[in-house]
């Protein structure tokens, strides 16, 4: 049961990251050329967001792993 | 000029409001305002990073002796819900921008969703582990800490963007005046990347 869930789990989390990357990549793409403080600072989050959402997506794999996790 | 666009508040007559010279003005000086409180919450987040960086690198070795092992499985879908609100809370401003006024309102709440979701799996993370950590120990000290002090950030952004949707609801913002939807946007998706911080050195590393 907790094999399945965890199963379940990791392909959602494959499925949304990419969606989020995609989103995040076409996010920075539209705001590439703005200007402004605040629209640095958004790319900024946009590309860590997309950073965050390959990680996620590793992790869900089990490419990535660290040392205390199951 | 769409139908929700009509029907928000902010026009006045069928046309939009000019913003005034003050809010002009002091725009740049409220969002590097803002941007400041953001540095001064990254300090706080540092600071505690590099004190659990320390104390794992320093101490008995990880993981401590006896300690469950976290689920990655859970913690990578959770993670993917919060970057996932994001895009949500981003997909919103856009709208905003655009004068969909309905279309944004739908993706704050989506944005508040996906943050009460993510909250919750914590809380699930929180019971699979509690019983094999409890709260004794550094290790544990510095995952609750560091969970538990993002988990509040989430929370108060989920206040956050609660309190200016009923405010952009209200009419309190228009399509030319909005640097307060700007700085939640830019708050949710300072929670976010703390949080690629936080999945990285607890998760990854």
């Amino acid at each position: 049961m907790n094999a399945t869930l965890a199963h379940v789990e990791r392909i959602l989390a494959v499925f949304v990251g990419i969606t989020v990357l995609l989103v995040a990549l076409i996010a920075l793409r539209n705001d590439w050329k703005s200007t402004g403080l605040e629209n640095q600072v958004f790319k900024l989050m946009l590309s860590l967001l997309g950073l965050g959402a390959i990680l996620g997506m590793l992790a869900a794999l089990g490419v990535l792993a660290g040392k205390g996790v199951e | 000029m769409t139908t929700a666009a009509v029907t928000h508040p902010g026009l006045v007559g069928g046309h939009a409001e000019q913003p005034d010279q003050l809010y002009v003005e002091t725009r740049e000086l409220r969002v590097q305002g803002f941007l400041l409180f953001m540095v001064s919450d990254l300090v706080l987040f540092s600071s505690f990073i590099f004190a659990y960086l320390y104390l794992r690198n320093t101490g008995q070795g990880w993981p401590p002796p006896g300690a469950p092992k976290l689920d990655i499985a859970l913690a990578a879908l959770n993670s993917i819900v919060l970057f996932g609100s994001g895009a949500t809370m981003h997909f919103a401003l856009e709208n905003w921008k655009h004068e969909h006024f309905i279309k944004f309102a739908n993706w704050v709440m989506v944005t508040i969703v996906l943050g009460a979701l993510f909250l919750s799996g914590q809380v699930i993370e929180y019971v699979k582990i509690a019983a094999g950590w409890g709260s004794s120990g550094i290790f544990g000290a510095g995952f609750y800490t560091l969970t538990g002090m993002h988990g509040f950030h989430v929370f108060c952004g989920i206040i956050f963007l609660t309190i200016l949707l009923m405010q952009a609801t209200a009419g309190k913002y228009t399509f030319q005046k909005y640097t307060g939807l700007t700085l939640g946007t830019l708050y949710w998706h300072f929670v976010d990347v703390i949080w690629v911080v936080l999945f990285s050195i607890f998760y990854l590393y």
